[in-house]
């Protein structure tokens, strides 16, 4: 069977490739009709696709290109001229040939397409009959006409030597034949109808009312019958020149006298399932199967567009910002929103094509519940809603088994035996409901049973028993965190371990893979009526939407679908309990932790009396974590961080941020379990932070940097500051000056910036220098000649603090940096 | 006239087999400096060398490792060969330099002083490295004699293992 297999594949990767060169060849051809090499090859395509099928019993394939490579043939030896209704013919055939081939690929079987029409018409215009007739019965058509005709039927017999001796001719037609009665035989008895013409017509009606086993017995009969019905006439026809021994043919075949009658019928009684057929062809031809790898590389491809689009995006904000009110702009504007749009349309409709429904896990249950209430004696009804749903591909093959294991558990512990719901007065049948549809960027699976539901207390309890918690943890938990008992490693309600659940495994299970999918899981209980878990999970895993928040100067992403809310609270609302930091979020508190701490983050400097508390919800637990700043929402590509960082504790991955800099994903499961064992230093750094900012003794401790590509400039301004007696640094442009500022040999002051300056201006530089919170609130003065009020506003938004306009006294320059640098405070 | 051109077909054959056997016992590394010491690689594991460029730090990993870096597209990890080989991190300079080696799969990054040249040298030079190091720990697959100089040859697989 492997063998076959393998020879199967060989023959239809070789026919699709056949049939690529064969369309090219046939347009082609149609031009040049009289290129004889161009008809070999394609004459040659038939007949290799003819030889190889038949040798693996395709016998519709077969019988199909048999016909084709006839014509062909002729056209091959001048006796048919190819003019555009043979080619329309020709082609038609050869799309069933490729639809023949596609069913082969996916099916392994040649059955099911109709190839009598196509046929018909083949041998009509190999007969040269009008394509116009070709509808009335071939067998009135195919006698009279391959008398005039004896070229043709000598071509074929020289060709086909098979058919050149009569008492070939006579087996195949008669093999063939065989199999025809057979075959309609057994599609009679399953259609209950005996095989002759009249009743044949009488089922005309039925078709419809047939089942598919049924109509594509009904074809197959057909087709078998068609070729019987040619054999026939192939022998009749290469025997014209021997007429004597045309009679012992049909004779010696008595049988096909009521075949070809019946074939006569045939066309006219195929044309209305014809349609229906066409239909389902349509449909066959409008999927195609695509290797799962291809997908997987077209969706990397488009995360890297997403990447270039988001990058894009930065730059033309930061054009826009340079050269506001310039004509270009609004054509680059333009041009960037179209990219980002089809970017985006393209991101989905690739998604689109990995989507399948969520009917194709949801069917394994209907039988998983039917065994599972016979097992446990319980009457369970399952109904499943919004099986239609789409989600990506790789997920649905994640959520089968948290499904199985939340649905046995269902069926265990939610649902009670009969006399149980009985005397609770409910319905004897207990019922699980599966849903599913989208919420958002989600998809939401329910699973939710009219059973006993889940009682806190007694959760408590059982968790106290095994070891899960502590008794001074259950007395704090509240009752959704009771439920959530329920996905801890090793509990277990079940008094005794059962071949269904007991073991305490299942449900830690379900947290896992959710978690692996970024989903979270949402209990809702109450006792005596019903448990119902909602499953939310992101509609794709390898392009999500993600949070970018800021500690120091480090960026970190986290996936928006773990985020539950962000607030900004000031720093006297964290408390500390037993040395953890929570706050009060409503009526809930919050466990909080610092992202500094998780990462390693060094905390130079503490900014504000604020925080930024991200609110993460994972499964069913929550955590609150403190970041320095929100920077926004980002579409992110994901990507690893390779073999050689892999597996780092609380980061899931990376990606390329617009800048081109690399940002990491937080990786929220592993960051909660982190955020356990990390001592919390939340409202220390600020003892820390002032102990660093240095204490200046003398004025050479104060320092500034002057920032202007104007030798002359940068004397003028030196010499003015010269007798305060602080140290200075020049930089000639904004690239210098940032990269000096980055070395951090000196901690500045200020800065003194020209705003016109090659390389980077000055309202750039600001801009950049305000990127680090370290350099937040380092006084930036502008030192400029351009006066209008446009540029002050410019200045003032970029984050300068003062402007000073050239020319100036040394005396004013020295007065703004001494008050800007807060001189002799200190002293 | 026959024996003639024996002759010189001998003498072609010699000299062709003579360049092949120079060829093979010549090994192509590429010098740089880090710290005191000059060290090397083969050429054919390096991918490329670029000037240095801006990288994220990632937490839970040795000093040694700065972060990782985009690389057209693709996240590289960077490591400091200064730290790796324990000595005192140094501000980068103008000659800085990120070697990306690869190994197979593996590519990474790393942060070298500045670079010498390409060198050829004949297999015959290159010794094996000192018996007091452990062979299954060191990077060092060979010293390489040179007349004025020695250079250290490095395992690029042993570079781009993780040990941690």
């Amino acid at each position: 069977m492997d063998e076959f297999e393998e020879i199967l594949q060989d023959f239809l990767v070789e026919s699709f490739e056949l049939i690529e060169q064969l369309d090219q060849d046939l347009v082609e051809l149609e031009s040049r009709p009289d290129d004889l090499e161009l008809l070999n090859r394609i004459f040659r395509v038939a007949h290799t696709i003819k030889g190889a099928s038949s040798f693996l019993n395709f016998d519709v394939l077969t019988h199909l290109t048999h016909h084709m490579e006839n014509l062909l043939n002729m056209a091959r030896h001048g006796d048919l001229v190819i003019d555009a209704d043979v080619m329309d013919v020709i082609l038609e055939s050869i799309d069933l040939m490729k639809a023949l081939l596609v069913r082969i690929r996916d099916s392994g079987k040649d059955g099911g397409i109709e190839i009598s029409a196509c046929v018909e018409r083949l041998d009509a215009v190999a007969n040269g009959t009008a394509l116009g007739e070709t509808v009335p019965a071939p067998v009135d058509v195919a006698v009279p006409k391959a008398a005039p005709e004896p070229v043709i039927a000598v071509a074929i017999a020289e060709e086909e030597p098979d058919y050149s001796g009569m008492s070939e001719a006579e087996v195949e037609a008669e093999i063939e034949r065989l199999i025809a009665v057979r075959q309609a035989e057994d599609a009679a008895k399953r259609a209950h109808k005996a095989p002759s013409a009249p009743v044949a017509e009488e089922e005309e009606p039925d078709y419809s009312g047939m089942s598919e086993a049924e109509v594509e017995a009904e074809i197959e009969r057909l087709i078998a019958v068609r070729q019987a019905e040619d054999a026939a006439k192939r022998a009749q026809k290469s025997a014209e020149p021997e007429a004597p021994k045309t009679a012992p043919v049909s004779v010696s075949t008595p049988q096909t006298v009521p075949a070809p009658v019946k074939v006569a019928s045939a066309p006219r009684k195929v044309e209305p399932k014809e349609e229906g057929e066409s239909r389902g062809g349509a449909t066959v031809e409008q999927t195609i199967r695509v290797d799962v790898k291809r997908l997987d590389h077209l969706m990397n491809l488009i995360g890297e567009l997403v990447l270039g689009k988001n990058r894009l995006i930065k730059i033309n904000d930061d054009v826009e910002e340079r050269y506001e009110g310039e004509a270009f702009l609004e054509e680059l504007n333009q041009v960037v929103s179209i990219v980002s749009l089809v970017t985006t349309d393209l991101q989905i409709a690739v998604m689109k094509t990995r989507m399948l429904p969520i009917g194709k896990v949801f069917n394994k249950f209907p039988r998983m519940i039917r065994d599972l209430s016979r097992e446990l004696n319980k009457k369970i009804e399952l109904e499943i809603t919004g099986e239609e749903t789409e989600l990506d591909k790789s997920i649905v093959e994640e959520i089968g088994d948290p499904l199985v294991h939340i649905i046995r558990n269902s069926c265990d512990h939610g649902i009670e035996t009969p006399d149980i719901r009985l005397a609770a007065g409910k319905e004897e049948t207990g019922t699980i409901h599966l849903k599913a549809y989208h919420e958002g960027n989600h998809i939401v699976i329910q699973i939710i049973d009219d059973g006993k539901g889940l009682d806190a207390d007694m959760l408590k309890q059982k968790s106290i028993e095994k070891g899960v918690v502590t008794e001074k943890e259950a007395d704090a938990m509240s009752e959704k965190e009771a439920f959530g008992l329920i996905f801890r490693p090793g509990f277990s309600t079940a008094s005794q371990v059962t071949s269904v659940s007991g073991r305490g495994v299942g449900m830690d299970v379900v947290k896992t893979n959710i978690e692996k999918l970024n989903g979270m899981i949402d209990i809702d209980s109450e006792v005596g009526k019903g448990t119902s878990m909602k499953l939310k999970i992101p509609l794709t895993l390898a392009i999500i939407q993600a949070l970018l928040v800021g500690v120091q100067e480090e960026y970190y992403a986290i996936p928006l679908a773990s985020v539950l809310e962000t607030v900004r609270i000031s720093k006297d609302e964290i408390y500390t309990v037993e040395s953890r930091s929570v706050m009060r979020l409503r009526d809930e508190v919050l466990s909080l932790v610092h992202i500094g701490d998780i990462f390693e983050v060094e905390r130079v400097f503490d900014n504000s009396e604020h925080a930024y508390v991200v609110v993460l919800g994972l499964a069913e637990s929550k955590i609150g974590l403190i970041v320095d700043s929100l920077v926004g929402q980002e579409e992110i590509v994901i990507k690893s961080l390779g073999e050689y960082l892999k597996g780092i504790e609380g980061i899931a991955g990376a990606t390329i941020r617009g800048d081109g800099g690399v940002t990491l994903i937080v990786d929220v499961a592993a960051l909660m379990q982190m955020a356990k064992s990390v001592k919390s230093t939340v409202g220390q750094e600020s003892a820390e932070a002032k102990g660093r900012s240095g204490v200046k003794n003398k004025p050479s401790d104060y320092t500034v940097m002057i920032v202007d590509d104007s030798k002359t400039d940068r004397t003028i301004m030196r010499k003015s500051l010269e007798p305060l007696g602080i140290t200075l640094v020049e930089a000639t442009d904004g690239v210098e000056a940032l990269n000096v500022l980055k070395q951090g040999d000196y901690i500045f002051d200020a800065m003194l910036v020209d705003i016109e300056m090659p390389r980077m201006d000055g309202y750039s530089l600001a801009a950049e220098i305000k990127k680090y919170n370290k350099y937040k609130n380092l006084p930036l003065i502008a030192v400029t000649s351009r006066t209008g009020k446009a540029d002050r506003m410019r200045g003032v938004e970029s984050g300068m603090v003062e402007y000073i306009t050239k020319p100036y006294s040394p005396e004013y320059l020295m007065n703004v940096v001494k008050r800007n640098i807060k001189f002799n405070e200190g002293l | 006239m026959s024996e003639k051109l024996q002759q010189i077909i001998n003498k072609q054959h010699r000299a062709l087999s003579g360049d092949d056997t120079k060829i093979d016992e010549v090994i192509q590394l590429v010098g740089f400096i880090v710290g005191d010491e000059e060290f090397s690689v083969p050429i054919l594991s390096i991918q490329e060398i670029i000037k240095p460029i801006s990288w994220t730090r990632v937490p839970q990993t040795p000093a040694y490792i700065l972060g990782v870096f985009n690389l057209r597209g693709s996240v590289i990890p960077l490591i400091d060969l200064r730290s790796r080989f324990g000595l005192e991190t140094m501000k980068h300079t103008e000659e800085t330099r990120f070697i990306v080696m690869k190994n197979g799969d593996d590519v990474a990054g790393f942060v070298i002083d500045r670079l010498t040249e390409a060198i050829r040298l004949p297999k015959r030079d290159v010794g094996p490295a000192p018996d007091t190091i452990n062979e299954a720990e060191s990077m060092i697959d060979g010293v390489g004699k040179q007349a004025d100089r020695i250079i250290t040859i490095l395992k690029v697989g042993k570079l781009l293992e993780r040990n941690f």
